[in-house]
C-alpha cells in the first residue's frame, strides 16, 4: 500500500509540474536577466540599451554595462522598455467576498447613491472582542483578511500592476492598509509591508445606529481620539505603577488609534471634492495627524493648501464621465456636474505644478484596462509624462514608506518590473513581461476596455434565482426567473410571497438591477422594489415593500 | 481644448465676487436705517468693511466706487434666525441627545441657495441643526460670502448656539409604526421633557467632576484627567451662559414646560423657533427674557400648527417679545423682505417694528447686534440696494453687499449669462460629457420638498 501511495504521489506532483510550469521555475531559476532593453530607472537617467540583472527576488544589476550572469535565464529585451512595477495607491484586491464594487476610494462614476447603497450591503468587517460597533473598529487589520489569487490579481497584473495598496471596503475607522505585491501563494508572501495606515471614510453607518449622519460621524471620530489620548495617558501611568494602581480596562480600538495620534502612522481620508478635502484637513491638524487625502477629484482646487501642510494625494484614475443615456426630456446636467467632469482630469497635471505629492490609484475601476488610457487622458491635460510614471512608481513608494525597497530601477530593491512593447503610455503598447518579486508573471491579455456587458455570457440575468429576503419579520425564500433583453429585465417570481409578473425591470452596465412586483404580505398586496448589484454570480441589495420596513435580499443561483 | 481652459479659468475667478475695492459710497438713496428711521436722499459710505458714514453730500476718495442710488432703497443686510442652507447633513436622528455634532463640520460653501439668498439681500444665517431630537447639534452664523472658503463664512463673535426641539417630531409622531423595529425614546411630550432634565443632570454632574478636578489637580499633578465628554461640553456652556438655547416648539404647554426646566437648572432660552402659539404665553416668554422666531403666515402643516394666527408677531412684539420672522427654507429665505411685511398688513405693527423682524432683532437673537442688523456708522458694511421698497412685491435686489465687498450684483449676473451658455455650450462636447450610446436614464433631480414646512427629516440630496 505505501508503495502505491508514493507512486501516486509521485505522479501527481509531476502532473503538477507539467500542468503549471510556473511553479518548477520557481524552484529551479531565481536569476534572470533582460538583455538589450530600453530601460526607465526613474531613480536617473533612460539607459537606452542596456541589461537588468534579477537575482534571488532582488534587482541585483542594472546598466548599459551590465552583462548577464551565465546562470540567468536570458530575455532579449531588444525593442522592449523596462520600468519600476507600477503601484495602484489605493484598491481592494485579494480581498475576500464582497466582490469588486466601487469602494469609497474612486473618484466614481458610479455615481454617490450607488455607492452608498453598495457600502450599506459590503458590512466591514469586525474584530473580536471589540468595544466598538462595525464601521468603528481602528484595529482591523486587512492583512488578517487577505488572500492570494484570484481573477481581479491577474487583470491588474496584466495591465503592469505590480503592487497594491489594499485597504478595507467601508467602515468610518475602516482600519488598517497592507501594501501587496500581486503575487505570491500565500497572504505572508505577498505583503510588503503592513499595516502601511488608518484608513477613514466619512460615510455614516446606516444601522440606524450613531452615528448617521456626517456631522454625527465628525463627532464620533472626535470623541474617539480624544478618548484615546485619555487611554494612552490613563496606561502610562498604570504601567508606571502597577501595584496600587487600579488597571484601566483594555481596549484595542483605542489602542489601536494610539500610534495615530503621534504621528507614527498616516491616515488615509477618503476625500473628493474641495469641501471633503478642507474637512479632512481640518480634521487632521485638529489632532496633528500625519495625513494622505484618498480620491482627490478636486484636489487641485486645495493644491496650496496641500503642499503647504506637505500632504499627499492617492489621486484616483477612476475619472468621472456621464453615465446616462441622451434624454431630450430631461432636465440639462447642472454646469457644476459638467466642470467637475472636465476638471477631474486636469487634476494630475494641476497637482504636480503645485508641488504636490500624489501615487495613482484606480479608485476601484471596474476595468483595469481603463486604468492606462485614463492616466493618458491626465497626460493629454497636462501632466508630464514622467510624472505620470513617478505617479505609478517613486510618489507612491514614498507616500507608503517603501521608497528604500520599491518604486525605481536600483540594486538592492525589489524585483519588481513592468517590461512593455512601446512607451508605457503610448496607447498602442504592449505588457510583454511583468515580474514580481524577481519572477515572471504569467500575463493575460487585459479585458478589453469599456463596461461589463450584462446580457452576455455569464453576465446574463437570465435564469433561475433563489432569493432570500431579510426583513424585520425573519427570512423569507422566493423562486424569480428573469429574462434579459438588452437592459430590459422581464420575469416572475413565487413563493411564500405569492406568485406575479415583475414590471419596470432593468440591468445596467454597470451592474444595477432593478425591478418592482407585487408580493402578499399578511394577505395584502403590496407592492415590493428590488434594487441590486450583480457580482460574482450574486445579487444583493435592498428591498423595499410599500408600509413594511426596508429589507435586504441575496439572489444566488446555480453554479 | 487649450480655449476651454482658458475659459474655464476666467469663470473660475469671476465665482469670487468680492471686489477689491475697499470704499463704495452709494449715493442719495433713501436709506432705511432700522434705528434711525428713513432718511431721504442719503449717502452711505461704506470703508474697509465698515460703514463709514451716513449723511448728504459725502465725499469718497478718488478711486472709491460711486453708485447713484437715486430712487432706490438701501437696507440692512437680511438675519435668518432659522436656516439649514449649505449644510450636508441637517439632522443626526439616531439619538435623543445629539448635542456633540457640528453643523460646523458640514457646511457646503458652493450651495446655489445661497447666491439665490444674497439676491433677496440676505446677509447672515443662523444655520440650525434639524429638530429630530430634543437636543440637537450645534449651530453655525455666517456671512453669506459665498465664492469664499468655509472659515470666512462663520460670523465672527457670533454668540455659540444649539438646537433644541420639542413636540411631534421628537416624539416622531409622522413615523409609522413598523414592527419588528423599535421606536427611539421619547414618544410622548412627557418623555421629551424627561430627556432635556435628564441631559442637563447629566451634564451639571460633568461640569461638577471637572471643578473638582480642578481644584484637586492643584495638590496632585498626577491626577487623571476625567473623560472629556462632547456631548456634555455644549450643555455646560449652556448652563454657564455661553450658549445659546434656540428651541423648535410649537405649543403653549411645551414652551411652559421648556421655560420651567431652563428656571430648575438657571439658563436661559434665547429663541423659541417656530412658536406657533408663542401668542398664548407671551407674558411668560417676554418673563423669561426669550425672543421668538416665526413665520408670518404658515400654519395648519400638521397637528400641533393648527392653532396659529397671522397677529403672532404683533402679539409678542406688544408683549415686549424680540421678534423675528426666519425662513427654515431655501426658497422662503429669498423673500424674508415679504414675510416682515406682512405683519404691518396683520396686526399693524409700524414699519420699522416690521423690517426689525428680519434686520435688528434676529441679530439680536445671535448676539450680533453690535456688527449688524441697522444702518449705523461703525457697523459691518453688509446692505443691499433695493430698485423699490423693500416692502412691495415688485422690489428686487440690485446689490447686495457683506463687509464692503459685492456679494450679488443683478446688472453683473445678468451681462453673464451669454457667457455662461457659451462655457455650457463647450463643456456639453467635451469627451467625459458625452452621453454614451448605451446608458443608464438620467435620474429626476432630487430636491428637497419645496414649501416644507420644518426640518424634522429632511435631507439635503
Amino acid at each position: 500500500m505505501p508503495k502505491v501511495r508514493a507512486r501516486l504521489l509521485v505522479a501527481s506532483l509531476l502532473l503538477l509540474l507539467i500542468v503549471n510550469p510556473l511553479n518548477a521555475q520557481r524552484s529551479a531559476i531565481d536569476t534572470y536577466a533582460i538583455t538589450n532593453a530600453r530601460i526607465v530607472t526613474v531613480s536617473g537617467p533612460v539607459i537606452e540599451r542596456g541589461t537588468v540583472v534579477i537575482r534571488n527576488g532582488l534587482i541585483a544589476a542594472a546598466g548599459a554595462n551590465v552583462n548577464a550572469p551565465p546562470d540567468a535565464r536570458v530575455i532579449d529585451g531588444a525593442g522592449l522598455t523596462v520600468y519600476p512595477g507600477l503601484i495602484d495607491s489605493y484598491t481592494n484586491l485579494a480581498l475576500p467576498e464582497p466582490a469588486p464594487g466601487p469602494s469609497p476610494g474612486g473618484g466614481g462614476g458610479g455615481g454617490f447613491f450607488l455607492l452608498q447603497q453598495l457600502q450599506q450591503q459590503q458590512r466591514p468587517p469586525s474584530g473580536p472582542n471589540s468595544t466598538q460597533p462595525a464601521g468603528l473598529q481602528p484595529e482591523v487589520m486587512i492583512e488578517d483578511v487577505i488572500r492570494p489569487g484570484g481573477t481581479e490579481i491577474e487583470s491588474w497584473r496584466s495591465v503592469g500592476v505590480t503592487t497594491a495598496l489594499t485597504s478595507p471596503r467601508s467602515g468610518i475607522w475602516m482600519g488598517q492598509s497592507a501594501l501587496i505585491n500581486l503575487s505570491g501563494d500565500t497572504p505572508q508572501q505577498m505583503i510588503v509591508r503592513s499595516p502601511v495606515a488608518m484608513h477613514i471614510g466619512f460615510t455614516p453607518l446606516r444601522t440606524g445606529a450613531y452615528p448617521g449622519s456626517l456631522m454625527g460621524v465628525f463627532s464620533t471620530l472626535r470623541q474617539m481620539m480624544l478618548d484615546a489620548q485619555r487611554y494612552r495617558d490613563a496606561m502610562q501611568i498604570y504601567e508606571r505603577n502597577p501595584r496600587g494602581t487600579r488597571r484601566p480596562d483594555t481596549d484595542r480600538s483605542l489602542a489601536a488609534l494610539i500610534p495615530v495620534l503621534e504621528g507614527r502612522m498616516p491616515v488615509v481620508m477618503i476625500a473628493n471634492s474641495e469641501r471633503e478635502i478642507n474637512r479632512a484637513l481640518d480634521l487632521a491638524s485638529e489632532f496633528k495627524l500625519k495625513l494622505i487625502i484618498a480620491g482627490g477629484q478636486e484636489a487641485e482646487k486645495v493644491a496650496d493648501r496641500l503642499a503647504k501642510q506637505d500632504v499627499p494625494v492617492l489621486l484616483s484614475l477612476n475619472l468621472p464621465r456621464r453615465t446616462t443615456a441622451a434624454m431630450p426630456e430631461a432636465d440639462p446636467e447642472p454646469m457644476r456636474v459638467l466642470r467637475e467632469r472636465v476638471e477631474a482630469q486636469q487634476t494630475a497635471g494641476k497637482l504636480a505644478k503645485a508641488g504636490v505629492k500624489f501615487g495613482f490609484q484606480s479608485g476601484s475601476m471596474a476595468n483595469a484596462s481603463d486604468l492606462m488610457s485614463n492616466a493618458n487622458k491626465t497626460i493629454e491635460n497636462g501632466l508630464q509624462p514622467l510624472d505620470a510614471l513617478r505617479a505609478f512608481t517613486i510618489w507612491p513608494a514614498e507616500i507608503l514608506g517603501v521608497k528604500d525597497q520599491l518604486g525605481t530601477i536600483e540594486v538592492g530593491k525589489i524585483a519588481n518590473l513592468t517590461v512593455t512593447r512601446g512607451d508605457l503610455f503610448d496607447r498602442n503598447s504592449r505588457i510583454a513581461h511583468v515580474f514580481i518579486d524577481g519572477r515572471p508573471i504569467d500575463i493575460r491579455p487585459p479585458a478589453t476596455g469599456g463596461p461589463v456587458v450584462f446580457g452576455q455570457g455569464r453576465n446574463t440575468l437570465a435564469g433561475s434565482w433563489t432569493v432570500v429576503i431579510n426583513t424585520a419579520q425573519g427570512d423569507r425564500t422566493i423562486s424569480l426567473t428573469l429574462q434579459q433583453e438588452g437592459e430590459r429585465l422581464t420575469g416572475s417570481i413565487s413563493g411564500p410571497l405569492g406568485a406575479g409578473e415583475i414590471s419596470n425591470g432593468s440591468a445596467s452596465n454597470t451592474g444595477e438591477v432593478r425591478f418592482t412586483v407585487s408580493v402578499n404580505v399578511e394577505g395584502q398586496t403590496k407592492e415590493a422594489t428590488f434594487t441590486g448589484n450583480l457580482a460574482n454570480n450574486q445579487i444583493r441589495g435592498n428591498v423595499a415593500i410599500v408600509g413594511s420596513a426596508p429589507g435586504t435580499f441575496t439572489a444566488t443561483r446555480p453554479n | 481644448m487649450k480655449r476651454l481652459i482658458v475659459l474655464l479659468g476666467i469663470v473660475g475667478f469671476l465665482g469670487i465676487t468680492a471686489s477689491a475695492q475697499t470704499e463704495t459710497l452709494i449715493r442719495n438713496a433713501t436709506v432705511l436705517t432700522v434705528t434711525q428711521g428713513t432718511l431721504q436722499n442719503t449717502d452711505v459710505l461704506l470703508r474697509n468693511g465698515k460703514i463709514a458714514a451716513v449723511g448728504r453730500n459725502l465725499k469718497a476718495s478718488a478711486n472709491a466706487r460711486v453708485i447713484d442710488a437715486t430712487g432706490k432703497f438701501v437696507m440692512p443686510g437680511i438675519v435668518d434666525c432659522h436656516s439649514h442652507s449649505m449644510l450636508d447633513t441637517i439632522n443626526e436622528g439616531t439619538l435623543a441627545v445629539t448635542s456633540m455634532v457640528r453643523t460646523r463640520d458640514v457646511l457646503n460653501t458652493t450651495d446655489v441657495d445661497l447666491y439665490r439668498e444674497l439676491a433677496g439681500g440676505v446677509t447672515t444665517l443662523n444655520l440650525l441643526h434639524g429638530s429630530a431630537n430634543p437636543i440637537g447639534g450645534l449651530n453655525t452664523v455666517v456671512k453669506i460670502k459665498y465664492g469664499r472658503p468655509a472659515s470666512e463664512f462663520l460670523f465672527p463673535g457670533a454668540m455659540p448656539g444649539i438646537k433644541f426641539a420639542l413636540g411631534e417630531n421628537v416624539k416622531r409622531s409622522s413615523t409609522p409604526n413598523l414592527p419588528g423595529v423599535p421606536r427611539r425614546y421619547p414618544n410622548t411630550r412627557m418623555g421629551v421633557e424627561e430627556t432635556i432634565r435628564d441631559a442637563f443632570t447629566r451634564a451639571r454632574d460633568y461640569k461638577r467632576t471637572w471643578d473638582e478636578y480642578r481644584e484637586a489637580v492643584k495638590k496632585d499633578k498626577n491626577l487623571m484627567p476625567p473623560r472629556r465628554d462632547l456631548q456634555l461640553e455644549p450643555l455646560v456652556e449652556v448652563l454657564e451662559g455661553k450658549r445659546y438655547v434656540h428651541a423648535h416648539c410649537y405649543i403653549a404647554s411645551e414652551i411652559l414646560m421648556l421655560i420651567n426646566i431652563a428656571d430648575e437648572f438657571g439658563f436661559k432660552i434665547k429663541t423659541f423657533q417656530h412658536v406657533l402659539e408663542g401668542y398664548k404665553v407671551a407674558k411668560e416668554i417676554a418673563a423669561h427674557g426669550a425672543g421668538a422666531s416665526i413665520f408670518a403666515d404658515s400654519w395648519g402643516y400638521k397637528i400641533e400648527a393648527y392653532d396659529a394666527i397671522p397677529y403672532n408677531a404683533a402679539i409678542l412684539t406688544r408683549a415686549g417679545v424680540v421678534v423675528s420672522m426666519n425662513s427654515d427654507s431655501d426658497e422662503r429665505a429669498r423673500r424674508l423682505n415679504i414675510e416682515a411685511a406682512k405683519a404691518m398688513h396683520w396686526g399693524d405693527l409700524t414699519e420699522e417694528q416690521a423690517l426689525k423682524l428680519v434686520t435688528l432683532n434676529p441679530a439680536i437673537q445671535l448676539g450680533i447686534q453690535e456688527r449688524v442688523g441697522s444702518i449705523e456708522v461703525g457697523k459691518d458694511a453688509d446692505v443691499a440696494i433695493w430698485n423699490g421698497h423693500p416692502f412691495s412685491v415688485y422690489s428686487r435686489v440690485d446689490t447686495t453687499f457683506i463687509d464692503g465687498d459685492v456679494y450679488f450684483d443683478r446688472e453683473k449676473d445678468l451681462a453673464r449669462r451669454p457667457e455662461l451658455a457659451k462655457e455650457r455650450a463647450t463643456l456639453e462636447q467635451a469627451e467625459p460629457n458625452k452621453p454614451p450610446a448605451r446608458g443608464q436614464s438620467p435620474q429626476t433631480p432630487r430636491r428637497r420638498p419645496s414649501g416644507h414646512e420644518d426640518d424634522a427629516e429632511v435631507e439635503k440630496p
